[in-house]
């Protein structure tokens, strides 16, 4: 668990300085469309990286645990999908058009509320 | 199920940590065992036995 944890915690340190690289190269050099796109997805790396570690974090939690990870996934899965679909309804008759960036920050949510509920319940 | 993890745990002297740690898993799991908010797989239920040296059916008893 703890290598899982340093593995998390590396993830996060490269996708923040992959993050500050990208923005500093796009704006100093002059990279054509392609070399923009790969640019703008370097800290993805980092991203990546994280992604592993919370698959292997999860991996080796305990059977209760799963199912409350699971549970929760669930609440922000299910939960992300009503209310971006409402949300894009809303847009038609217009309410202001949101970024995708929006999407990960309500999920995340989601799923924070969700293991409040699964520790409540357990 | 109602069990009597609580019960054997504290007559062998062991924290619900020490528990936890004799069966592999976090404490929360067995704080909701004992207090029967979490019924135990079948492979977490003979390790259970086997740690207390008690069948299951000695632990363990569905509810009325």
């Amino acid at each position: 668990m703890r290598r899982m944890l340093i593995q998390f915690l590396a993830g996060f340190a490269a996708y923040v300085a992959l993050l500050f690289l990208s923005q500093h190269l796009l704006a100093a050099t002059d990279a054509g469309p392609a070399m923009q796109i790969v640019l703008t997805l370097l800290p993805m790396l980092g991203a990546l990286v994280i992604g592993a570690s919370i698959l292997g974090i999860i991996r080796r939690l305990d059977e209760l645990q799963r199912k409350i990870q699971i549970e929760a996934l669930a609440i922000a899965f299910a939960g992300t999908a009503l209310i971006t679909f409402s949300y894009g309804f809303l847009e038609g008759v217009g309410l202001p058009k949101l970024s995708m960036f929006a999407v990960w920050p309500l999920m995340a949510v989601l799923w924070v509320a969700g293991l409040v509920v699964g520790r409540v319940r357990h | 199920m109602e069990n009597r993890i609580g019960e054997l745990r504290r007559a062998q002297g062991l924290t619900q940590a020490d528990l936890a740690r004799a069966l592999d898993v976090s404490r929360q799991t067995v704080n909701a065992l004992e207090r029967g908010r979490y019924d135990p797989s079948l492979p977490l239920a003979f390790t259970i036995a086997r740690v207390f040296g008690l069948t299951i059916e000695e632990i363990f008893t569905p509810e009325d």
